[in-house]
C-alpha cells in the first residue's frame, strides 16, 4: 500500500450562513472557473450550520476576510491511501472502511486529530502540517510513503525520530458523540467536467439559495430532513453529496450514476461543535464499521462529523 | 475529445475510409479529384483528393474515445467510450443484416460511472476490449470486457436495471473480464505487440505501469509525469512515446527505469502524439491551438542498450493546411508519410509530409540521394559526343590517367596528353615552353654574362623596362612605296617576339619560318595576318592561294586574296572606303584584322588590338611591332588586366609565373576548378614567391587531396616526387623512425651519424639489396632487433623471395622495387605486432587476425584505407 503525501496546503474555513453572499463571487469562481485562478483543491460543504470550506492557499486568497469567515488555525495536509498492487479482489471495502484499521485507527492511537474528506473518486485524511513527522512515523511501517514535490512522486524518508513520542494508548474506543440520523437519503456522485457549465446555474442555486432561509431549514428539520450539500473540485475531479430529492433536479445523464444506483444513509456526529483538538472522533465510527465490513463515506466538517453508510445498517 | 474538438481515425483496412468524430461519427470516403466517385458534394482535401461523406452517427452522445476494431471482418465496427463511462459498440454505413449485428448496440457499464478516457482493442484477441476510465474510490480504473460474452438477466436485480436506463437488457455486459488499476485514473493505455497479453498503463497517480494478464498482481512500473497518450512504436515494439503537458518522453521497455529522452518542450500543452505507421522512426506531435504538426525523425536515435550518447534527432515542424488550427490529425495506414488533419471547425486536409533528402557526391562525378523509398543516382553521360561538355573533375582524372603534366621536357606535349582539345591549354603550355626556353637560354648567358634576368617574368615585365627604342618606316616588300606605318624595334621588344613564337631567336627578325610552321599547320589566314604584318602583301596574297588550293580549302580565300591585291594607301579611294566597312562583315578574325591594318590610320590599331578573337599572342607581337613606347605598357596593363579578369589562360604569356600569373590562375580556377592545370603549371614558377603562395599550396593540396580521393595513389606519389623536384622545399621530412627497444636510439638516425664505420641505411634491409651484408641488432647497444612475427628472423634480415613467384615471369625493376618494400619494418599501431611488410601483406591476404597466436588484433581492419585498392596502376 502507498500511502501519497499531497503537495496542497490546505486551510480549513467556515462561512456563517448570513454571511454567504459576501463569499459567493470567489466561491463561483473557485467551483465553477478553475482556469482563472490557480486553486487545485476545493471542497464546499453545506450543513444546516454553516458552510465549510476546504480549499489550498491559492484558492483561499480568492475568498475575502470578514467576521463571517472563521478559519482553523493550521495548515492541512492531505494523504491519499493507493492500492499499490492491482489485485482484483472483487469484494473490497470501499472508502473510510477499507483505511480505518491501517490509518484512522493508528492515527488515533497516536493523539493525532484527522479531518476526513471522502468524494467520489477517493477520501482524503487532512492532517496538520505540524503532526506530519509524527504521522509518517506511524505509518511508516504499514505504508510506502510517497510525496508529491512539484508534480513529481518521490519516495519520503521518515525523519528516524523515534523518541521523544507518546506511547500509544491502546485503549478501546467507546462512541462518546450522540449520533443523529436524519430522514433523506443521499447521494455520492460526480459530473463530467464538461458538462459541468451547463448545469452551473443548477448547481448555484443548490449551493447558496435552494437552503432558504431559516424557516424553510427549521421545516425540514422538523420533518427529519437535513439540509446537507457537498461539491468538491480537486485536481480537476468533481465530486457531489446531495440528497436524493436534490438528485431529481438534474437533468439526465449529467449526474454519474453507478450502475446499482446506491443511496446513502447519513449519521452525524456529535450533539455540540466538536472542535479540532479532539482525536479519535473517526476511529470511533470507523472501526466498527470496519470491523462489520460496512462501506462508509465520511466528510468532517468545521462543526460536526458525517457519515454515510449504506441503506439499513444501524450503528 | 470533447464536443468541440473534432478528432480522426483511419480505417485500418480500407485506405480509403476514415471517420471524423466530435459529437457524432461521419464516415468520409478519400478519392482522387474528378473521378466519377467523387460526385458533387465531394469536400476538396487537397489538390489531387477529395472525401464523400458516406454515413453519420449520432447514437453515441458524450463520446469521449473511439477505437476502431482492428480486424476485417466485422469492418467498420467501433467502440466508443462515454462521458459516463459506458463503452458502446456502434457501427457506421452498414447494411442492418451484416455481421456485426449482434455487436452494434452492445454496452459495457463499469460498476461506478465516471469518464471513460480511452480505449484500445487487443491487436490478438480482438475480442478484448481495454478502457481505461478515471477514477473512482471502490473500483478499478482499467477494465477489459469481452464484447462476445452474453449478459446473464439473473445476476443484476432488475430494480438496479432501471437505474442504469437500460430496457434491452440482453445488449448490457456489466462485468469485466479483467480489472486492474484500483483507487486510480487510467489517462491512456496500450497493449503491447511483443506480447499480446500484455497492456502497458498510464495512471494517475503519475505512473506507467506494465500489467500482465496471466498474473495480474505484479507488475512493472515506473514514476513520471508523462502519463498521456502512450503509443508504441509500429517498428519497434520496445519504444513507446507518452507525453505530459508540453513534453514528450520517449521509453524504452528493456530498460524502464527512466525516459531514454526527452524530446524539446513545446510551450503549449499537446494534445496529440503519434507514431508514422509507414516510416521507421518518425513521430509526429501537435500542440494546442497550433497550425504546426512537429516531426521528430529518430529513425538514427541509439538504442539505449550501451549507448549513453546524445541522441540525433532530426526535428522539424510542417503546416499542413497553412494557417488555420489544426484540432487533430491522423496518418494513413498504408501510404508513406500521408495524414488528413482536421481543423476545428471540421475543415479537412489530406497531406503527405514531403521526406528529408540526403544527398551524397562520389568522388568521381556521380551524385546519390534518397528520398523517401527511392533512391536516385546521377551520373554524367559517359557517352563520345555529348552534347555537354565533361565536367571539369572527370577532365582532370582522364588528364591524370594520361600523365597530363609529367612531360617535363617538352611541356607543350602537356597539352596534348591532355587531349589536345583546350584551346586555352595549348596557349598555356606553348607559352611555358618558350619561357623555359629563353629561361634556360637565359641561365647559360647568366653563367657567361651578367645580364639581369627577366625572363619568366613575362612580357608585361619585359616592356615595362624597354629602352633604346628605335623607330623605322619600312617599305612594302617588293615595292618602293614608303609606308606612313612605323615600327618600332628594341631588343626587348625582340625578345617578346620570341616569346610569342613570331620570330626565333637571333638578332635579325624573320618570321619566315613561323609563316612555314603556320602553313604546315593549316592555319592560312593566321600566317597570311602575321605575314601582312611584317608589310609583306605577297607573301600574304601567296599564302592565301596556297590556302585556296590546299586540299579542304576554302575558296574564298582567292576571293579575300583579290581583294588584299587591290591595296592602297589612297586615303579616299574606294576600296579603302568599301573595305573599312565591308571588312566587319568577315567571319574570321584574321581576315577582319588584316583589312582593319590596312584601312587603319596610322598609330591607331584599336581595331586590331582590340579583335578578340585573335590570340593574344599575335595581339601583343603586333602591339610590340606597331605601337609606341607611350602606348605599348598602356595598352599591354589593359590587356593583362582583361585577361587576369576574365581568367585566359593566354595571358600567362603576359604575367609570365609572377604574382600576376597566380591572380589570372586564380580568376581560372574560380571559373573552372581545374587545380590540377594550376598545380602543373604553377611549380614551374620556380620563385619561391609564387610556390610559396598560399593560393598555390591550397591548389597543390587539393589536387593531391583529389588523387586521393579518386585513390590515384601512385600517380599521387608521381605528383609529389615531381613536385619535390621542382620544389625541394616540399619534400616531406621523415616522419617515422624505427628505434630500438632497448636503448631508444633510432636506428636508422644512429647509421648515418656513423657514417665512418661504414655502414650505410641499405644495410638494414630497408632499402639494400639482399646479397648486402646485413645487421639485425641495433647499431646503439648491440642488442638484437625484433624478429617477424612471421618468418620469426630478426628484422635486418632480408625477404627470401617467395617460393611460389620464382617461375612467373615478372619485370626486373618492379620485382626489385618490390623487394625493397617487402624488407620494410611494419607493425600494428594498436597490437604492436608486425615484421616484415612482404609478410605482413601476405598474412593478411587471407587472415583477418594478428599473425601472433593468442593475438586477436584485427590489424587490417583497423586500417581503415588498408582494404582500399588502388584505382590506378603503375
Amino acid at each position: 500500500m502507498e500511502l501519497h503525501i499531497l503537495e496542497h496546503s490546505l486551510k480549513v474555513a467556515s462561512i456563517a450562513k448570513e454571511g454567504i453572499q459576501i463569499c459567493t463571487h470567489g466561491l463561483i469562481k473557485l467551483a465553477f472557473l478553475p482556469s482563472k485562478t490557480r486553486c487545485k483543491f476545493f471542497s464546499l460543504t453545506e450543513t444546516p450550520e454553516d458552510y465549510t470550506i476546504i480549499v489550498d492557499e491559492d484558492g483561499f486568497k480568492e475568498l475575502p476576510q470578514s467576521e463571517y469567515l472563521s478559519v482553523a488555525d493550521a495548515t492541512w495536509l492531505a494523504l491519499n491511501v493507493v492500492s499499490g498492487g492491482g489485485s482484483a479482489t472483487s469484494s473490497q471495502p470501499i472508502g473510510v472502511t477499507k483505511i480505518a484499521k491501517s490509518v484512522i485507527a493508528p492515527l488515533a492511537d497516536h493523539n493525532i486529530s484527522v479531518f476526513m474528506l471522502s468524494t467520489y473518486q477517493t477520501d482524503f485524511i487532512l492532517v496538520r502540517e505540524r503532526d506530519l513527522p509524527m504521522v509518517m512515523h506511524t505509518l511508516s511501517s504499514e505504508f510506502t510513503l510517497l510525496r508529491v514535490v512539484n508534480g513529481e512522486t518521490v519516495a519520503a524518508n521518515c525523519s528516524g525520530v523515534t523518541n521523544g513520542f507518546v506511547k500509544p494508548k491502546l485503549v478501546p474506543r467507546p462512541i462518546i458523540h450522540p449520533l443523529s440520523s436524519p430522514s433523506n437519503m443521499f447521494c455520492v456522485t460526480s459530473l463530467d467536467p464538461d458538462t459541468l457549465p451547463s448545469v452551473a446555474t443548477l448547481l448555484m442555486d443548490v449551493m447558496f439559495y435552494s437552503g432558504g432561509g431559516k424557516e424553510a431549514g427549521a421545516q425540514n428539520e422538523d420533518s427529519g430532513h437535513i439540509r446537507f450539500f457537498s461539491f468538491s473540485l480537486i485536481e480537476g475531479y468533481i465530486s457531489l453529496v446531495m440528497d436524493e430529492q436534490t438528485t431529481r433536479r438534474f437533468p439526465n445523464n449529467v449526474l454519474f450514476t453507478s450502475a446499482s444506483g446506491e443511496l446513502w444513509k447519513m449519521v452525524r456526529i456529535g450533539g455540540q461543535p466538536l472542535g479540532f483538538d479532539e482525536c479519535g472522533i473517526v476511529a470511533q465510527i470507523s472501526e466498527p464499521l470496519a470491523t462489520a465490513d460496512i462501506p462508509a463515506y465520511y466528510i468532517s466538517t468545521f462543526k460536526f462529523d458525517h457519515a454515510l453508510v449504506t441503506l439499513g445498517v444501524a450503528v | 475529445m470533447s464536443g468541440s474538438k473534432p478528432d480522426i481515425l483511419w480505417s485500418p483496412h480500407h485506405a480509403d475510409r476514415y471517420v471524423i468524430c466530435d459529437s457524432e461519427l461521419s464516415l468520409y470516403r478519400i478519392g482522387a479529384v474528378g473521378t466519377s466517385e467523387a460526385k458533387a458534394g465531394a469536400l476538396p482535401l487537397s489538390q489531387e483528393t477529395a472525401a464523400t461523406l458516406l454515413a453519420i452517427n449520432s447514437d453515441t452522445p458524450y463520446m469521449k474515445c473511439v477505437a476502431w476494431y482492428p480486424k476485417h471482418e466485422p469492418e467498420c465496427l467501433l467502440a466508443v467510450g462515454q462521458a459516463n463511462g459506458r463503452v458502446v459498440l456502434t457501427s457506421l454505413g452498414q447494411s442492418h443484416n451484416s455481421k456485426c449485428k449482434e455487436l452494434v448496440g452492445k454496452e459495457f457499464v463499469p460498476k461506478h460511472a465516471r469518464q471513460c478516457n480511452t480505449l484500445a482493442w487487443n491487436p490478438v484477441d480482438s475480442n478484448w476490449l481495454a478502457a481505461g476510465l478515471d477514477k473512482h474510490r471502490a473500483d478499478f480504473s482499467v477494465l477489459i470486457w469481452d464484447i462476445s460474452s452474453k449478459y446473464s438477466p439473473e445476476a443484476v436485480p432488475a430494480e438496479k436495471l432501471r437505474l442504469s436506463g437500460d430496457a434491452d437488457s440482453g445488449m448490457v455486459v456489466t462485468k469485466p473480464l479483467y480489472e486492474l488499476g484500483q483507487n486510480d485514473a487510467c489517462l491512456s493505455l496500450c497493449w503491447l505487440p511483443r506480447d499480446h497479453q500484455k497492456l502497458l498503463l498510464a495512471g494517475m497517480h503519475r505512473n506507467l505501469a506494465i500489467f500482465d494478464l496471466r498474473n495480474t498482481s505484479q507488475k512493472t512500473f515506473v514514476n513520471t509525469k508523462a502519463i498521456q497518450g502512450v503509443t508504441v512504436d509500429p517498428y519497434f515494439p520496445d519504444r513507446v512515446a507518452s507525453f505530459f503537458e508540453g513534453q514528450v518522453a520517449i521509453w524504452d521497455l528493456r530498460r524502464f527505469e527512466k525516459p531514454v529522452f526527452t524530446l524539446t518542450e513545446q510551450p503549449k500543452p499537446l494534445t496529440k502524439v503519434a507514431w508514422c505507421p509507414t516510416r521507421m522512426g518518425l513521430l509526429a506531435t501537435l500542440t494546442r491551438d497550433s497550425n504546426v504538426i512537429r516531426l521528430y525523425d529518430m529513425q538514427h536515435a541509439p538504442t539505449p542498450i550501451g549507448d549513453e550518447t546524445e541522441p540525433t534527432i532530426i526535428e522539424r515542424g510542417v503546416q499542413p493546411c497553412s494557417e488555420s488550427v489544426i484540432s487533430s490529425f491522423a496518418w494513413h495506414p498504408s501510404t508513406q508519410n500521408r495524414m488528413v488533419v482536421v481543423s476545428p471547425n471540421r475543415a479537412m486536409c489530406d497531406f503527405t509530409v514531403f521526406e528529408r533528402i540526403s544527398l551524397a557526391w562520389s568522388s568521381t562525378t556521380s551524385l546519390m540521394w534518397a528520398c523517401g523509398r527511392h533512391l536516385y543516382e546521377c551520373t554524367e553521360e559517359s557517352g563520345e559526343g555529348g552534347a555537354a561538355e565533361k565536367d571539369i573533375a572527370t577532365k582532370m582524372r582522364e588528364r591524370a590517367q594520361s600523365r597530363y603534366g609529367h612531360d617535363t621536357v617538352q611541356l607543350w606535349r602537356n597539352h596534348l596528353l591532355a587531349g589536345g582539345n583546350d584551346p586555352h591549354l595549348r596557349s598555356l603550355w606553348y607559352t611555358l615552353e618558350s619561357l623555359m626556353q629563353q629561361y634556360t637560354e637565359d641561365l647559360e648567358q647568366r653563367q657567361q654574362g651578367n645580364k639581369q634576368s627577366l625572363i619568366y617574368a613575362g612580357i608585361k615585365n619585359i616592356v615595362k623596362s624597354s629602352s633604346g627604342t628605335t623607330e623605322t618606316r619600312r617599305c612594302w616588300k617588293g615595292s618602293d612605296r614608303p609606308t606612313d606605318v612605323a615600327q618600332y624595334h628594341s631588343e626587348e621588344r625582340s625578345l617578346a617576339l620570341q616569346l610569342c613564337g613570331w620570330i626565333s631567336r637571333g638578332p635579325e627578325i624573320d618570321v619566315e619560318p613561323f609563316l612555314r610552321s603556320l602553313e604546315q599547320e593549316g592555319e592560312w589566314e593566321r600566317a597570311a595576318s602575321v605575314a601582312l604584318f611584317n608589310l609583306d602583301i605577297r607573301r600574304a596574297i601567296q599564302i592565301l592561294n596556297k590556302g585556296a588550293s590546299a586540299e579542304k580549302g576554302d575558296l574564298n580565300l582567292n576571293v579575300v586574296a583579290m581583294a588584299l591585291s587591290g591595296y592602297t594607301d589612297e586615303k579616299s579611294s574606294l576600296w579603302r572606303e568599301m573595305c573599312s566597312s565591308l571588312r566587319l562583315q568577315l567571319k574570321k578574325p584574321y581576315l577582319c584584322v588584316m583589312f582593319a591594318f590596312l584601312t587603319s590610320e596610322p598609330g591607331s590599331y584599336d581595331a586590331v588590338l582590340y579583335e578578340s578573337r585573335v590570340a593574344v599572342r599575335d595581339r601583343v607581337a603586333f602591339a610590340c611591332m606597331f605601337l609606341n613606347d607611350n602606348q605599348l605598357p598602356r595598352y599591354i596593363d589593359k590587356l593583362t588586366n582583361d585577361m587576369k579578369e576574365a581568367g585566359n589562360l593566354e595571358g600567362v604569356l603576359l604575367t609570365g609565373l609572377t604574382k600576376d600569373g597566380v591572380d589570372l590562375m586564380e580568376s581560372y580556377v574560380d571559373r573552372t576548378g581545374d587545380v590540377q592545370t594550376a598545380s602543373f603549371c604553377m611549380l614551374r614558377g620556380s620563385t619561391a614567391e609564387v610556390v610559396k603562395d598560399p593560393r598555390v599550396q591550397c591548389w597543390i593540396e587539393n589536387y593531391r587531396n583529389l588523387l586521393d580521393a579518386w585513390r590515384f595513389w601512385h600517380k599521387r606519389a608521381e605528383f609529389d616526387i615531381h613536385r619535390s623536384k621542382l620544389d625541394p622545399s616540399s619534400k616531406p621530412l621523415a616522419q617515422v623512425f624505427v628505434s630500438c627497444n632497448f636503448c631508444g636510439k633510432s636506428i636508422s638516425f644512429s647509421c648515418s651519424a656513423m657514417p665512418h664505420q661504414g655502414r650505410g641505411f641499405s644495410q638494414y634491409g630497408v632499402s639494400g639489396s639482399p646479397t648486402k651484408s646485413k645487421v639485425t641488432s641495433c647499431p646503439g647497444c648491440r642488442k638484437p632487433l625484433p624478429r617477424c612475427a612471421l618468418c620469426l628472423m630478426n628484422m635486418g634480415t632480408p625477404v627470401s623471395s617467395c617460393p611460389g613467384k620464382s617461375d612467373e615471369k615478372v619485370d626486373l625493376p618492379r620485382d626489385k622495387k618490390l623487394a625493397q618494400f617487402n624488407n620494410w619494418f611494419t607493425w600494428c599501431h594498436n597490437c604492436r605486432h608486425g615484421g616484415h611488410a612482404g609478410h605482413m601483406l601476405s598474412w593478411f591476404r587471407d587472415h583477418s587476425e594478428c599473425p601472433v597466436s593468442a593475438c586477436t588484433c584485427k590489424c587490417m581492419q583497423l586500417d581503415t584505407t588498408g582494404k582500399l585498392q588502388p584505382s590506378d596502376y603503375v
